[in-house]
């Protein structure tokens, strides 16, 4: 059990920047989820956590001690690659035993918890199978036993599902997450799918362009994201502007009530937001909070009906019920619900 | 530490790589050069005059050996391009014995073969002749161009063929706008096997060639062996020149594309 | 329609035809007739009776078997020795650094260059009067010539094998280090990330990748030098010489009854080549997976 401090931890490139000043702290047995779109550092940042890249500047700890110095192969943070990356040299039992066997671990003793691994991959008695016999899935499992028999101290997955197809996706998501409850192992998970994020991570730290933008649990990026970026990787585009006053905004479509205890942004210039599926299409005729806006288009989405409006200039994209239905260009009022409206800031 | 040694092997392979050449070039402009000065005492351009008369048959031996050498890469093109691409893309019976008898003159020596046909030549009245040492040529010259260049095939694959077919090109557009681009590195570098092969084959020249084709090698081989090194340096170094140039076209494929050479790691 | 299945059929072996029946006639037609002049079918001569009786004489000479060993000494050493430094350069030259386009090119400057001008360069470096020796002189370190080791017609054959060397540690060195740029780092960081270390990662992360490009080309190389000709007639002991050097001076004889004798003398060491061949893949092999 191990905790991961990143201090400061910086890595240029020629003239770019890949991670600038990134500040993070992963308690012991925690799974962390490093999120954002491709090139935004994250993998970078993994790779200085194993080691395999020197930081720039800046420092990582385990338990509180600086590992910079420590070469990779004595660190004990295990990666996992998108490829499986299994040597095609050897069986599958010699593959997961590999690291077992750079600790010239005893013949009998490796034997022993290879054969353990991988039963908790699920793939009892593979042994003796070659790595190019194996489905993508397996290759998949048999390179995160290789890594899990070692007992690391923590666990880098660098986009590890992103070769697999939809349903073996979700299975190994599962299987992931059962293997990290039960063996309780540091794990850090990079991948640029949010919705995989979601699943698996306690906490996850969402990147863009080398930056942390917001380190939370996974429901905080819906409903406290921390900016209009964040917001828009989370899917949600509804912004309409305002000027905050105590628990009121005032917006070009009136006054709209806010639980003042829940923002972070102090009165000034604001942007309010409300979540595609919070917004409340068919308001009673005396609820507050409501606004003027028009139907631009709907699209039946079989589970609901994905409505698209102006509101005050602005586009919104609001869930409907599956039966909702509104001719274009009709006037409509919504209700943006007083528990659910979040103030992000102008950028 | 590390970067030090790495410097240090670099240097050495620089050294090594030139140290065999460099001299040539000034014994070729020597007259006089006896132990132990570092330089010749005599300059002359002789043996570069030398090589430039009709009687050293230096011209001659270089036309020949350039005409061989393009004939015998054609030649292999010509036989070992289709086969290569059948033992790529294409499954069939006995296809690793196929696979295996295309090898086997480069793994096994070949010398009992070259006097064997060497007897069937003379029967046939091919020794002397220009397309007898062709043909004896070829034989180390098909393994090598079928080894490149069924890699090579296996790595382009027909997707990309087969998307311009339903794109409406016919099968010479295909080849011609899509395959040969594709494959034209490979074929560079089996090109450059087969020629340098033909360039240097000493015996089985002298052997099938009769001494009435006569090559570079076989010019040059007396000079060596008779350690007239002025000569023997200038028509080395003539020898030297077209090897260099195919090699500078070369390179970059030797050494980038895997696939080219890869080929070797599954004999 | 079923034209057009039969051609599907027919268009695989047509397209290998060419090159199968240039190789059988040539190679197997050259070997088979080899064959048969061994064993005394040499109608040439007016002898048609098979017999092993020119095994028999080679068999029985002396000279065969210095020879055979010499042959197999210098092919062996020439073969093992370009091969563990073709991979110990590969390493060096698949890192990436400022130059590392111009020091791979400098690195196959020897491949394209023939056998015959590398012999005379390599001559011209170490022979008792050669550059070599002249630093040596240059330097204080030798009086004459003659203190300069001898490494041109010696027994041991050093200006062989240096050509050799010279000639085959690049043809290996870029075949391994193109096998290396198709594996990539990453297998190796797997295995660091798992604890190995640096010769770890190299025993049994990349050797075994890389030993199958390696054991090909070695497997050339040992074939080429040990038929081959020229070098070791130019820079090697008359005595003992090599043995395709000793088959085809026999071979080559105005006298046509020695041709037999060549021919038995070519067969053997041709099988014997075979069998090496064999043994050395089993071994490494072998060798590598334990």
């Amino acid at each position: 059990m191990t905790s991961v401090v990143l201090r400061d931890l910086t890595r240029r490139f020629e003239n770019v920047t890949a991670v600038d000043r990134l500040n993070l702290e992963i308690n012991s047995g925690e799974l962390v989820a490093f999120l954002g779109p491709s090139g935004c550092g994250k993998t970078t940042t993994l790779r200085m956590i194993t080691g395999l890249l020197l930081p720039s500047s800046g420092d990582v700890l385990f338990d509180d001690r600086s590992i910079v110095t420590v070469p990779t192969e004595k660190r004990g943070a295990v990666m996992v690659f998108q490829k499986h990356l299994l040597f095609p040299t050897i069986s599958v039992g010699q593959n997961v035993g590999f690291g077992l066997r750079m600790q010239k671990v005893e013949k009998k003793e490796m034997d022993r918890r290879v054969s353990e691994m991988l039963e908790l991959v699920k793939l009892p008695g593979f042994e003796n199978r070659r790595a190019h016999q194996l489905s993508g899935g397996q290759q998949q499992r048999v390179a995160l036993a290789r890594a899990l028999v070692v007992h690391p101290k923590v666990l880098l997955l660098d986009e590890p599902l992103a070769n697999l197809d939809a349903n073996l996706r979700l299975e190994m998501r599962e299987l992931i997450r059962h293997i990290q409850r039960e063996l309780g192992i540091t794990t850090v998970f990079v991948t640029h799918d949010q919705e995989e994020a979601v699943m698996l991570a306690d906490r996850i730290a969402l990147m863009f362009d080398g930056v942390l933008q917001q380190y939370d649990v996974p429901q905080a990026f819906y409903q406290q994201p921390s900016s209009v970026r964040v917001a828009h990787f989370f899917r949600n585009d509804n912004l309409l502007g305002g000027t905050r006053r105590g628990d009121q905004v005032e917006t070009a479509l009136g006054v709209l009530q806010i639980d003042a205890a829940r923002q972070r942004i102090l009165d000034g210039a604001v942007l309010v937001t409300v979540r595609p599926e919070d917004v409340n299409l068919t308001p009673n005729p005396e609820a507050g909070n409501c606004v003027e806006a028009k139907v631009l288009l709907q699209v039946y989405m079989g589970t609901h009906t994905q409505v698209q409006l102006d509101v005050a200039g602005h586009t919104w994209l609001v869930h409907g019920t599956a039966d909702f239905q509104a001719r274009v260009g009709d006037p409509i009022r919504i209700q943006l619900p007083q528990p659910r409206i979040w103030l992000l800031p102008v950028s | 530490m590390n970067k030090i040694l790495r410097w240090l092997v670099l240097a050495i392979i620089v050294i090594t790589a030139l140290a065999p050449i460099l001299p040539q070039f000034v014994w070729s402009f020597s007259h006089r050069w006896l132990f132990p000065s570092l330089l010749p005492s005599q300059w002359s351009t002789e043996p570069w005059e030398y090589v430039f008369t009709a009687t050293s048959r230096v011209g001659e031996g270089f036309f020949n050996s350039l005409a061989i050498a393009v004939v015998v890469s054609l030649l292999s093109i010509l036989v070992g391009l289709p086969a290569s691409r059948a033992l790529a893309l294409h499954n069939f019976r006995g296809k690793s014995a196929i696979e295996w008898l295309l090898m086997v003159p480069i793994i096994v020596p070949g010398i009992v073969a070259t006097m064997g046909i060497h007897q069937v030549f003379i029967r046939l009245g091919l020794t002397d002749t220009f397309i007898g040492v062709c043909l004896v040529h070829l034989i180390p010259c098909i393994p090598y161009m079928v080894l490149v260049m069924s890699s090579v095939f296996a790595n382009y694959g027909t997707e990309l063929e087969d998307t311009a077919r339903t794109l409406g090109a016919g099968t010479f557009s295909v080849w011609r706008f899509v395959t040969l681009p594709g494959i034209l590195p490979g074929l560079l570098v089996a090109t450059m096997f087969t020629f340098l092969i033909s360039w240097g084959q000493y015996i089985t020249t002298v052997l099938i060639g009769g001494g009435t084709i006569i090559t570079l090698p076989m010019v040059l081989f007396p000079f060596i062996s008779g350690t007239n090194y002025p000569n023997a340096a200038a028509i080395s170094l003539v020898f030297v020149a077209p090897a260099i140039l195919v090699l500078i076209f070369t390179s970059r494929q030797l050494g980038r594309e895997s696939s080219v050479m890869g080929g070797f790691g599954r004999l | 329609m079923r034209w057009l299945s039969l051609m599907e059929k027919l268009r695989a072996p047509l397209m290998i035809l060419p090159a199968v029946a240039t190789i059988i006639l040539l190679f197997f037609g050259g070997l088979l007739v080899g064959l048969g002049q061994s064993l005394g079918y040499f109608p040439a001569i007016d002898s048609y009776d098979l017999t092993l009786q020119y095994y028999a004489e080679v068999l029985s000479d002396n000279i065969f078997f210095e020879s055979l060993w010499q042959t197999f000494r210098l092919a062996l050493l020439s073969t093992v020795m370009s091969s563990v430094l073709a991979i110990a350069l590969a390493l060096v030259l698949r890192q990436t650094f400022k130059g590392s386009r111009f020091f791979t090119f400098m690195f196959q400057l020897s491949i394209p260059i023939p056998h015959l001008v590398a012999a005379a360069g390599i001559v011209l470096l170490v022979s008792q009067s050669g550059i070599l020796a002249r630093g040596a002189y240059a330097l204080g370190l030798i009086d004459a010539p003659r203190d300069f080791p001898v490494m041109v017609f010696d027994r041991p054959g050093t200006a062989i094998q240096l050509t050799y060397l010279w000639k085959e540690v690049p043809f290996i060195g870029v075949v391994v280090l193109a096998v290396l740029q198709g594996i990539g780092p990453q297998y190796e960081e797997v295995a660091r990330t798992l604890g190995a270390n640096s010769w770890q990662r190299f025993r049994f992360v990349l050797l075994p990748l890389i030993m199958p490009g390696v054991l090909s080309t070695s497997i050339i190389v040992f074939a080429y030098v040990f038929a081959s000709y020229e070098i070791p007639l130019l820079l090697g002991v008359r005595h003992p010489t090599t043995l395709p050097v000793l088959a085809f001076q026999n071979y080559q004889d105005p006298d046509l009854s020695l041709r037999p004798q060549a021919m038995a003398m070519s067969i053997i060491l041709t099988l014997i080549a075979i069998v090496l061949l064999v043994a050395y893949k089993r071994l490494a092999n072998y060798a590598v997976s334990r």
